[in-house]
């Protein structure tokens, strides 16, 4: 039973990539098998307890992960990035960290200068999941901002995002996406499990004049390169 | 209704897109965790008879193991025990059923002698904003009464109890009491109540002893998804702007264009209406 633990946390770890996945073939997918594939753990049974543990060969000691529990060993969470650029588009913007509005939306800063990181969710440097950044693309007061000019982000487009250690990441354009504001998944923009990844947010598509807001969200989606 | 603008990014799109499972425990399966939480005594830890835990030491951590759901049998002896045939704690039954996440300590019961306690770790979703805290006292000492910022927020609490509440995000400066006092015997602490995150505080050790000590786990993936992200105001990019044939402006007051853009949407609105009547 012990020699299955490491194969099944394995397997449980990939496995929050592939839930929820289109059909789709993929690097992320292709390589990993699902969980019901791992044998499974015997749960407590005449066998496994009656059989004697001097019999068998001084068994090796699973690799069952620890750390200290104490308060003060607690790990220190990951810079928050400061500054996003995409020097083919001309946007170079600094980047606050924001939680959440008085609605439950994602809060954004009005300075057109600035864009908005999702703290609650992963930083640049977590190693999982989806870091959230997201700006305004005009203003009644500031006009057309920065991420209108996202619209032209071509797959392939190189985006680079400094965190408050200096460290810098370099990601790619992978996908662009203009989608009605009702149909959004944003379980999956704001997804916390998956590889390390960068989702640029902003709006688009037709305007609403009357209520004052876009009709539909742009997304774009960047892997790490670097 | 998805307007995918670009070509051949779907599939990249939508792999980056698609991952969605909360990253705890699988439907079929169960989590345990262990903690150890006896002062001055390293254990081995048998699970139905094999070692799994070698010279485990007080205030640390271990797991989570993912396990079949089943009945499991643990026993902790001595560290340099050659087997679980004479274990200090135990041998205790674990039920772990399918879909959840427990968390077993061996620990002091209120008047110091060892015991093991199965706890049920709280993995139901968290709204966005806010963090789980969970307090468990498995301490050699009376009941306590738990302080945040100097005020009781939880009060009563005796070994092996605890106690859960949802707050907003963000570090607690906690400290505990004896119950009905407010003169800390533990802490104050920072504790850190991350976003979607439950996260548990043991209080430990003996009072007696002098050996209260915190020791702090992490449950995550029970976070909720903003409900959008409202990213602009006037129109000025929009695919039915009737200005965009105008171009880019410079220096030209965008409210003014705004304005003209609203009336010229509401006079058209307003003629088609009358037209379809």
């Amino acid at each position: 039973m012990v020699r299955v633990f490491g194969s099944l946390i394995a397997a449980s770890a990939v496995l929050g990539l592939l839930a929820g996945c289109s059909a789709e073939p993929s690097g992320v997918g292709s390589a990993v098998p699902s969980a019901s594939a791992a044998p499974p753990v015997a749960p407590s049974s005449e066998d496994g307890v009656a059989r004697p543990a001097a019999a068998a060969p001084p068994a090796a000691v699973p690799d069952v992960p620890r750390r200290s529990a104490a308060i003060e060993d607690q790990p220190v969470a990951a810079p928050a990035p400061t500054r996003l650029e995409v020097p083919s588009l001309g946007i170079d913007v600094v980047v606050r960290p924001v939680g959440l509005d008085g609605n439950g939306d994602m809060d954004l800063i009005d300075d057109p200068a600035v864009a908005a990181w999702y703290r609650w969710g992963p930083a640049p440097a977590d190693p999982a999941g989806s870091v959230v950044i997201a700006a305004h693309v005009d203003s009644l007061e500031y006009d057309v901002l920065p991420f209108a000019r996202l619209r032209d982000a071509a797959p392939g487009t190189e985006v680079v995002v400094t965190d408050a250690a200096g460290t810098r990441r370099t990601y790619e354009v992978r996908g662009l996406e203009v989608v009605e504001k009702g149909a959004v998944d944003w379980d999956a923009a704001f997804d916390r499990s998956g590889e390390s990844r960068l989702t640029l947010v902003t709006c688009g598509g037709e305007f609403d004049y009357d209520r004052r807001t876009y009709l539909s969200n742009l997304v774009v989606t960047a892997a790490t390169t670097g | 209704m998805q307007k995918i603008f670009a070509a051949g990014i779907g599939v990249g799109a939508l792999v980056a897109l698609g991952a969605v499972a909360p990253a705890n425990a699988a439907e079929d399966t169960a989590m345990l965790s262990v903690l150890h939480g006896v002062p001055g005594l390293t254990v081995d830890v048998y699970v139905n008879d094999e070692l799994t835990l070698d010279d485990f030491e007080p205030g640390d951590l271990a797991g989570p193991l993912e396990l079949a759901p089943g009945t499991y049998t643990v026993a902790i002896t001595a560290a340099d025990a050659a087997d679980a045939s004479e274990p200090a704690i135990g041998p205790v039954d674990l039920p772990l059923e399918a879909g959840m996440d427990y968390t077993a300590a061996a620990h002091l019961d209120a008047d110091g002698n060892p015991t093991a306690t199965l706890f049920t770790n709280d993995t139901s979703d968290i709204a966005a904003g806010e963090g789980r805290l969970t307090v468990r006292h498995i301490a050699a000492a009376p009941a306590v009464d738990v302080l945040a910022g100097g005020d009781p927020v939880i009060e009563g609490l005796a070994n092996p109890d605890e106690a859960t509440l949802d707050l907003p995000a963000g570090t607690v400066s906690a400290s505990v009491a004896a119950a009905g006092t407010t003169d800390p015997v533990l802490g104050p602490a920072d504790v850190d109540v991350a976003e979607g995150t439950l996260t548990i505080a043991y209080a430990w050790g003996s009072l007696d002893d002098d050996t209260l000590a915190l020791a702090v786990q992490t449950v995550s993936g029970m976070h909720s998804s903003p409900d959008g992200v409202p990213a602009g105001q006037a129109g000025l990019v929009a695919t039915n702007a009737p200005e965009r044939q105008l171009g880019m402006w410079v220096g030209v007051g965008a409210l003014v264009l705004a304005a003209i853009a609203a009336a010229a949407v509401a006079t058209r609105r307003t003629v088609t209406s009358k037209s379809e009547r």
